[in-house]
């Protein structure tokens, strides 16, 4: 009771809910009451632009949902008398999704990031077609991100994105982690696996996971894990070979003009260098170095990319390599010993002369 | 202005000496024809008594600042005896040249081979982010390529070079020199060994700096220019030269931090290091104990062209 009555002042507080105060056992109304009219399944309405709207929900429509044991007023607390008079308000998710409720939702406050977020964010300045909670997560079929039912769980939020995003959904559809997912390979990245969930900022903005500088660090909880990697028979030292390059070094100490991952390889129509369509298809690798390199001809493509000076594979750059070894170490060590030698002579002397 | 009073008074008496000495010569001559001669004779010598006395005053002035600077210091430690010249002005500017590009080329290179060292970051974040780094790493690539062309010219051209080439070529008494510096350090014979102009440990550092700035310079150029350099080779060429790069920095660096550290700043002789990079004189003591053999050469030669002297007297 003091739960709902707080709930109800935080609504209040919200200046989203009621005009005046009303006691919660008032707004209580009960399902077979809106089944009235919604659950007829001629019940819809023709919109000012032409669109038809369906208005049906029935006991079925919330079955398989996390919100299975709700009842309409719950979720639309602004319907006090029926009918009602007013089309009721958007469904303010946060009514009972904050951490410390008392309503049997989750004890989280992780979708707190969406209010930063550039979704979140553009809400806040005005966008009416940036996307709140239920753009996203559904409005009555909401299930959890693990259900692979769910819009948004791993194989289904490319699409639920893609509603708005559609040119980049088709680039993702095309890549090898679109191709990959839709064969069921579920460690494949969807959208939110790079770009984060509530979290998403626009690339260009330091905090996002695809800043220019992060992309590595991005790119590599999946490709240097070798458990993963190792699966698809894909190298897992590229990231390695990459941060230790001029190009990941200078990303490191946050140089935003310098290759990162996606600038070769492309940011959602990431493709498999065999593919003629790839950016890094030997035959498309001078346009791609060609980019921030101008006039790069064919000897951008001779030779290994992400060079390992330290493997045999890497021909004359591994011997240069260990020839500068041994010599660095020859050379030191004999230097070293000159110097221990010349210390022990004199610590020798010194004594002898006391 | 009374040494300017004092030149002058020189200048007349020289120049009444001359006028006496023409006068003697021209005595049995016609008056006219003397007249004409001594005329001549005047012009000339004024000419070159004016010359020299530019040459002298240039010459008189720095020999005079030496020695007040030499009196002050043998006040101080008179055991330190005579300062020879060491390193001429020239070879010291080179120095300086060499030793500020590497310092600039090391701590803004060293953060890019270990960019999760600490201090990497402040390193970088000195110069104001990682862009102008680099761009210090060419100002002190530049400075490198001034210092190896200007040595170059240096030995070719200049006589001190020349000499000091020579002098500085690997002999087989080199060999010698460092077995024996062994048997001595280890106790096994009382006396060092007697090094020349150059020891090998000098000779060492100086055909290091050689290979290093081969290395460095050649390769870097391909890293610099690595658009123009992709035009004639290969990727992997520029690797070749990539890896090149960053483990003759490593070799350079350990080399001079380790090794020329300890014989110039760390060596209990030199201890926190000498200003002889600065000023390039050495003093008789430390030249009888560091290069007996060029000591001793100086010394015959002055003492040969004293006695030369006196017999032209």
């Amino acid at each position: 009771m003091r739960g709902k009555f707080l709930a109800a002042m935080i609504v209040i507080a919200l200046g989203v809910g009621a005009r005046g105060f009303f006691s919660p056992a008032d707004a209580r109304v009960s399902l077979e009451k809106c089944t009235l009219c919604h659950g007829k399944p001629e019940f819809r309405k023709i919109l000012v632009d032409g669109k038809i709207r369906d208005l049906l929900a029935t006991g079925e429509t919330l079955k398989g949902s996390v919100h299975e044991k709700k009842t309409c007023v719950d979720c639309h607390f602004d319907v006090s008398e029926i009918p009602h008079r007013q089309r009721p308000k958007r469904v303010v998710c946060t009514h009972c999704h904050y951490k410390g409720n008392a309503e049997g939702a989750p004890q989280s406050d992780a979708y707190l990031e969406y209010f930063g977020s550039v979704h979140g964010t553009a809400i806040a300045r005005g966008n009416t077609k940036a996307p709140l909670c239920q753009d996203c997560h559904g409005s009555h079929a909401i299930r959890k991100a693990k259900d692979p039912a769910s819009a948004v769980a791993r194989r289904g939020v490319a699409e639920t994105c893609g509603r708005c995003h559609i040119e980049i959904y088709a680039q993702y559809k095309t890549s090898i982690h679109g191709v990959a997912l839709s064969k069921q390979i579920t460690e494949a990245p969807s959208c939110t696996g790079c770009h984060g969930e509530h979290k998403i900022y626009g690339h260009k903005d330091p905090k996002s996971t695809v800043f220019a500088t992060h992309v590595a660090e991005q790119c590599s909880t999946c490709h240097a894990s070798v458990a993963i990697m190792s699966k698809f028979g894909i190298d897992s030292e590229q990231v390695t070979t990459y941060q230790n390059s001029f190009h990941g070094v200078a990303s490191k100490f946050g140089s935003r003009t310098v290759a990162n991952c996606a600038s070769c390889h492309g940011i959602h129509d990431i493709r498999p260098p065999e593919d003629p369509l790839s950016m890094v298809n030997p035959k498309n690798v001078p346009a791609t170095c060609g980019k921030c390199h101008p006039g790069a001809n064919p000897n951008f493509a001779v030779g290994k990319m992400h060079v390992d000076s330290h493997k045999k594979e890497s021909g004359v750059i591994y011997y240069t390599a260990l020839f500068f070894k041994y010599l660095t170490i020859g050379t030191m060590l004999a230097l070293i010993a000159h110097i221990f030698l010349d210390m022990y002579g004199r610590s020798k002397r010194l004594r002898g002369e006391r | 202005m009374s040494v300017d009073e004092k030149k002058n008074s020189k200048r007349e008496t020289l120049e009444q000496e001359i006028e006496a000495a023409v006068a003697e010569g021209t005595a049995d001559l016609e008056p006219s024809e003397a007249e004409k001669i001594r005329e001549k004779v005047r012009a000339r010598v004024l000419e070159e008594v004016e010359r020299e006395r530019r040459i002298r005053t240039a010459a008189e002035r720095r020999a005079e600042e030496r020695r007040r600077r030499e009196e002050k210091r043998r006040e101080k430690h008179p055991e330190e005896g005579e300062m020879f010249q060491r390193f001429n002005r020239n070879f010291r500017f080179q120095h300086i040249v060499m030793f500020t590009s590497v310092i600039l080329l090391i701590i803004t290179g060293m953060p890019i081979k270990f960019p999760d060292f600490v201090l990497s970051r402040f390193l970088v974040n000195l110069w104001g982010g990682f862009h102008n780094s680099t761009i210090v790493h060419r100002i002190g690539a530049g400075m490198l390529i001034y210092f190896m062309v200007h040595h170059l010219f240096y030995t070719v051209l200049s006589r001190q070079g020349r000499r000091d080439f020579v002098l500085l070529i690997p002999t087989p008494k080199d060999a010698r020199d460092l077995v024996q510096n062994i048997r001595h350090f280890l106790g096994k014979v009382p006396e060092k060994p007697r090094f020349g102009r150059f020891s090998y440990i000098e000779k060492f550092d100086y055909w290091a700096v050689y290979w290093g700035c081969v290395i460095m310079i050649g390769s870097g150029l391909f890293l610099w220019g690595e658009s123009i350099a992709l035009k004639y080779f290969p990727k992997y060429i520029l690797d070749v030269a990539h890896e090149m790069h960053s483990d003759e920095a490593m070799l350079a660096t350990l080399a001079i931090v380790i090794w020329h550290f300890y014989n110039v700043h760390f060596n209990p002789d030199r201890f926190p290091g000498t200003l002889m990079w600065w000023h390039g004189e050495i003093s008789e003591h430390e030249m009888k104990e560091e290069h007996p053999l060029e000591y001793e050469e100086m010394m015959a030669k002055r003492s040969k062209q004293e006695a030369a002297e006196v017999t032209n007297r």
